[in-house]
């Protein structure tokens, strides 16, 4: 009888079979490939992966983790409104009229303005409507600020839906023109308001800036636009907000275009709940410095994404890849440690 | 709302409580919802059977066979998985060993899995003997690693490959499935290929008594019937249970099996 020595892998293949059947689907288990050619062994185990509906967790030394069954689509469970890249956020400039102390993005009337800038906008458009991007939301610093804000607005509406954030302050003179030649059957201006009194209002964001947002909302609304208001607040006021709807209601804002959103410990506040990569849904977010994981943080290296703005299906592609990572890891995380 | 049906099934993976989970969820929303009892071995499920402890037994084809012989045939088959009426043994050796079929293992060492596996040990001795083999003209290795469990778990055919790659055994022979699970020798085309595959025979199926009725096995087989692969809920328990239909049994697929318990005096009971 002819013997000889067993091919490379074939015992790894036995292990992997019963190490896995061993488990439930859903779970992991792992195989040593010992002194075996590094390649060699992964290619087995991805091989054997494709073809039995397995799939690769890790690969630390020479232990390779394989999870029984494959992970189900991390996106599988998402609104399609909150699928990467269904709207896409532009910082048009980070200069403001305003120095908010929660700002999250540090806009004050000395930020540097790093504005977009036209070409791009226009292009950004043009892509995000190639990109199945759904809505365009135009943000800042003060948009408003800008000399040709109803050009990179139209930009955006003559391609797509587009969401205008601004603190309705500057709806004056020259401003007020532009806002004026602006699409009212695309566009959507979300003003800043954060209380149904002055006070907390203003304590945030500057004495009489409270009264102007909401002149703001009148000149919005007597232009014929459809108004959404976007109100920051801390987390221990977040239970108060019945008076607040109601004065809201009274501006004729839509239930539905009442914003409540908690204040973000981002910027320049010094409080506000943590907002991480691994704990945010990503929104798509374009500054002049490239492309960053939410608007939240578009001022922080820790949310940077890319320099690389274009072509944005690929920006939306990156930002999609490593929140499907992320959503994964967390995954195998708690796959390790079960009780914690 | 009747009283669920209490379906007994062996614990032989860990998969088997959430693909019961799922089937109990399943039924739920139908007309005859389920429960389900999880047993050590098949010895336990087939007494439970007979005594009415559990309406519906997920029996292998040794479980059905011995259900069969233990009840003189007053059980009945109610269901099987597409892929039990298709199951085969796969004799496999090393590549290059120069193995052309049956008759090649006369004089030489064949790994058979637990005793109880009716694909990776009672068949492949029948099919033998069909060959005209006798059990003293192969030199047999049981490896009886999950006795019981009617090799459901394949652990013992993998164990049986084992000893193929160490030289203990020239050859091995193990359930189509298994075969299928190390890649049918297309992975690692240097180690293992088959040289003999056998007829198709019929693997598991679900095993009631007299004591339930036609009515009601009839609306509850139908119901499992309902199940979709399409539907994805539906298709996470299927594949985890190995299907893609779930379809009628097939009777004379169970004459191989039945021949060989005869020819080797397979106990009854265990």
């Amino acid at each position: 009888m002819v013997t000889a020595s067993p091919p490379v892998g074939a015992g790894l293949l036995l292990d992997l079979v019963e190490n896995v059947s061993r488990v439930a689907t859903g779970r992991t288990a792992s195989v040593d490939f010992g002194t075996c050619d590094r390649e060699a062994a992964l290619e087995l185990i991805s091989a054997w992966c494709l073809s039995s509906g397995n799939e690769i967790v890790s690969m630390v030394g020479s232990a390779i983790t394989v999870l029984h069954g494959r992970s189900p689509d991390p996106l599988a469970g998402l609104d399609p409104g909150q699928l990467p890249g269904s709207r896409v956020w532009v910082y048009t400039n980070f200069d403001c009229n305003l120095a908010c102390d929660y700002c999250c993005v540090r806009s004050s009337p000395k930020a540097e303005r790093r504005a977009i800038g036209m070409d791009r906008v226009r292009q950004i458009a043009h892509e995000a409507a190639d990109a199945d991007v759904k809505e365009l939301i135009l943000t800042g610093g003060e948009p408003f600020l800008l000399n040709d804000l109803d050009e990179l607005v139209n930009a955006c509406t003559n391609k797509l839906p587009t969401t205008l954030l601004t603190n309705g302050m500057l709806f004056h003179g020259r401003r007020r023109e532009r806002l004026r030649r602006m699409d009212r059957s695309q566009l959507v201006l979300q003003i800043s308001l954060d209380s149904a009194t002055s006070e907390i209002h203003d304590s945030h964001r500057g004495s009489g800036s409270w009264a102007r947002a909401v002149a703001g909302i009148q000149i919005a609304h007597d232009e014929g636009f459809r108004v959404k208001v976007a109100a920051t607040l801390p987390a221990d006021q977040m239970h108060e907000l019945a008076p607040f709807h109601a004065f809201l209601d009274t501006l004729g804002i839509l239930r539905d275009d009442q914003v409540i959103r908690a204040l973000a410990h981002r910027g320049v506040a010094e409080s506000g709940i943590e907002l991480t990569v691994d704990s945010l849904i990503p929104e798509v977010t374009i500054t002049a410095d490239g492309v960053y994981w939410h608007p939240v943080a578009a001022d922080h290296d820790d949310q940077f994404v890319t320099e690389n703005i274009f072509p944005l299906a690929d920006a939306i592609a990156e930002v999609t890849r490593r929140f499907i990572a992320h959503r994964r890891s967390a995954n195998a995380i708690s796959e390790w440690f079960p009780c914690a | 709302m009747s009283a669920p049906l209490i379906i007994g099934s062996v614990a032989y993976s860990p998969n088997v409580v959430p693909i019961w989970e799922g089937m109990r969820d399943y039924f739920a929303e139908t007309s005859t919802p389920i429960d389900f009892m999880l047993f050590s071995n098949y010895a336990s499920l087939v007494d439970s059977l007979i005594t009415g402890t559990i309406d519906l037994a997920w029996n292998t084809n040794l479980a059905w066979v011995r259900t069969v012989a233990q009840t003189d045939g007053a059980c009945r088959a109610l269901a099987s998985r597409d892929t039990d009426l298709v199951f085969q043994t796969v004799f496999v050796a090393r590549a290059g060993s120069g193995f052309t079929g049956l008759e090649s293992l006369r004089g030489r060492r064949l790994a058979l899995g637990s005793r109880d596996s009716a694909q990776a040990a009672i068949l492949p001795v029948h099919f033998l003997r069909e060959a005209g083999i006798g059990e003293t003209d192969v030199d047999l290795t049981r490896i009886n690693s999950d006795v019981g469990k009617h090799g459901d778990t394949g652990r013992s055919e993998l164990d049986a490959l084992r000893a193929v790659l160490e030289d203990r055994a020239d050859a091995a022979a193990i359930g189509i499935n298994t075969w299928q699970a190390i890649g049918r020798g297309e992975l690692l085309p240097g180690a293992f290929e088959s040289f003999w595959i056998s007829p198709e025979y019929s693997h598991c199926t679900f095993t009631a008594m007299p004591s339930l009725t036609i009515d009601r096995s009839d609306e509850w087989v139908a119901n499992l019937f309902a199940m979709d692969w399409e539907n994805l809920e539906h298709q996470r328990i299927l594949e985890m249970e190995g299907l893609r239909a779930w379809v009628s049994p097939k009777l004379d697929g169970y004459a191989s099996l039945i021949a060989a318990v005869r020819e080797q005096k397979v106990s009854d009971r265990w």
